[in-house]
């Protein structure tokens, strides 16, 4: 069991009436591991953690967590999972530990365990001296450390993140992200939802493009940028100088500029014309999430 | 997912956390325990009982109390189950977060409802205490031994409140809860009534609405008159029935909203 994955997805398929949300998708979680899953928004996302929390049936296809189907999923599996959903979903009335005390009742931990886990994850979070205040007096970083301190009151083995740090300063957001690496070295393993490429950058192992409810691609951020858009990429704005017109290169039009995606700057600097418009950058997992998943506005 | 509720202690867990919210509010919910009351009696004892002298043989406040205490339970019961549940459930995602962790579905609705019949037994206790200051309880014991059957009643109301959320698409639909099924009950329950006034036909309607039950069995009591055994049990298990269906039907219904 040692090296079996945490969580094990197969031909997993999720319906909504006649709509597929998820349409027959493979993907596995390793121990002590972190996955990002991206995708734009309606790509799949929320509904593939639903399934692995439990959170929505399966319509077909397998999926395993801890070796256990989530269909018969119990209250021990349950309880080694710990959800930071995307809305805060606090108690806004009640104290910051008594928000703390209610969930460790929900993961059926005693008096004293409560009472010894809340100081410790305020600290960790950094919300010590703030034990007693009110949840609607803090501000939305602070709500934010709190959901995850929440999530971690049962000591779970497997945290699911549903875009931890949207709408949070870079102090916050910076913060945040130390603390799931620790988490990480402690051995637990993290899968994560994100719209920030450079949290996923930063924070994920190996990267899951979903979209349309179907794994567009996975690997390291390296592999995939590699893979999909070189290293670097020329924005040469339009109308195109003399000679850049041809299709030798790998491009991309996206409207008034010409994207090239080139493994080392001389492969296209020494055909540039002087007069050619252009910025230079190295290819980020940015370039990769619009070059798989397309450049139209997502409405759902 | 069974079922049968394996840990009390999750569903307490639920119950407490209510409580907690509920505490922080105290003093607003107690204010509305206490003048709601108040004002009814005031409005029945002063108004309507100068013309009264006496229905099925006890004076009017004696024969309008049990009635008020029956409506507030089940008017409380009704307002956390729907107002209250929906807003968890459907505004701020608490009941997502919740199942997350190892509360069950079952475990969840379930604290819902005792948390609503606790806050019903607190409400009936107001009236009753506000009633017997009043003169408007000749018996006291039985009044108190009435407790039990508002609290089982209570859960049923709650039950019902629970139906309604889980049909609930917006907090628009809960004005047909409250206009045909929480008023019909204020006003063929004989809360300020007896029910014999209503032609046979209307009477049907009055028997088929549960709070007609609990008053049937609670107003004997709080008036120190003699109860029907054969008749009370069936009041009860009539009251026990429906909730029953409410839950399972509530439970089902939500179960497919929230999983599928």
């Amino acid at each position: 069991m040692a090296d079996s994955p945490i969580i094990a997805a197969r031909a997993l398929i999720k319906r909504y009436g006649k709509l597929e949300a998820v349409k027959g998708i493979d993907f596995a979680v390793e121990r002590a591991r972190c996955i990002g899953l991206l995708g734009p928004n309606g790509a799949g996302k929320t509904t593939t953690m639903r399934m692995v929390m439990g959170l929505a049936t399966v319509s077909a296809g397998e999926l395993t967590v801890f070796g256990v189907p989530v269909q018969k999923m119990d209250r021990q599996t349950k309880a080694k999972i710990g959800l930071v959903p995307q809305e805060n979903s606090l108690d806004p009335d009640i104290t910051v530990s008594e928000n703390l005390a209610v969930y460790g009742r929900y993961y059926g931990l005693s008096a004293a365990v409560i009472a010894e886990q809340v100081p410790r994850l305020l600290a960790f979070m950094q919300l010590q001296g703030r034990a007693s205040a009110r949840v609607i007096q803090l501000s939305g970083g602070m709500k934010r450390r709190l959901v995850i301190a929440r999530a971690l009151i049962g000591d779970p083995e497997l945290l699911i993140l549903d875009e931890p740090t949207t709408g949070l300063d870079p102090q916050a957001r910076v913060m945040i992200w130390k603390q799931l690496m620790e988490l990480k070295k402690q051995g637990k393993t993290l899968l994560l939802t994100t719209h920030y490429m450079d949290e996923a950058q930063r924070l994920c192992d190996r990267i899951i493009v979903i979209d349309h409810g179907e794994i567009l691609d996975e690997g390291t951020p390296g592999q995939l940028i590699a893979r999909h858009v070189k290293g670097h990429v020329f924005e040469v704005q339009k109308p195109l100088p003399n000679g850049m017109a041809d299709g030798s290169w790998d491009q991309e039009d996206i409207g008034d500029a010409i994207l090239y995606y080139v493994q080392s700057p001389p492969d296209i600097l020494n055909e540039l014309p002087d007069d050619a418009v252009y910025l230079h950058r190295p290819a980020n997992l940015e370039d990769v999430f619009l070059r798989l998943t397309g450049r139209k506005l997502r409405e759902t | 997912m069974s079922l049968v509720p394996r840990g009390a202690t999750y569903t307490t867990a639920v119950t407490w956390r209510q409580y907690l919210v509920w505490r922080k509010l105290l003093w607003s919910s107690l204010a509305t325990n206490i003048a709601n009351p108040i004002l009814f009696l005031f409005a029945f004892g002063f108004g309507l009982g100068r013309f009264i002298d006496s229905i099925d043989g006890m004076t009017y406040l004696a024969f309008v109390v049990p009635g008020m205490i029956a409506y507030s339970a089940m008017f409380s019961a009704s307002f956390e189950t729907t107002i209250g549940s929906f807003s968890r459930y459907y505004m701020h995602r608490t009941w997502d977060a919740t199942l997350a962790t190892p509360v069950t579905l079952v475990e969840l609705l379930l604290g819902e409802v005792v948390w609503a019949a606790v806050k019903s037994l607190l409400s009936a206790l107001s009236v009753l205490a506000i009633g017997w200051v009043w003169g408007g309880i000749p018996s006291v014991s039985g009044a108190l031994l009435a407790l039990p059957v508002v609290f089982v009643a209570s859960i049923g109301f709650a039950c019902y409140g629970l139906v309604a959320t889980s049909l609930a698409r917006g907090y628009e639909f809960f004005s047909y809860f409250f206009t045909f099924w929480v008023t019909p009950m204020f006003v063929f329950s004989g809360v300020f009534f007896s029910i014999e006034r209503f032609p046979p036909g209307v009477q049907v309607i009055s028997w088929l609405l549960p709070m007609t039950h609990l008053i049937a069995v609670i107003r004997p009591l709080s008036a120190g008159l003699p109860l029907d055994p054969g008749w009370t049990l069936l009041h009860l298990g009539y009251l026990v029935a429906l909730t029953v269906v409410a839950f399972l039907f509530a439970y089902a219904k939500i179960r497919r909203r929230i999983f599928d």
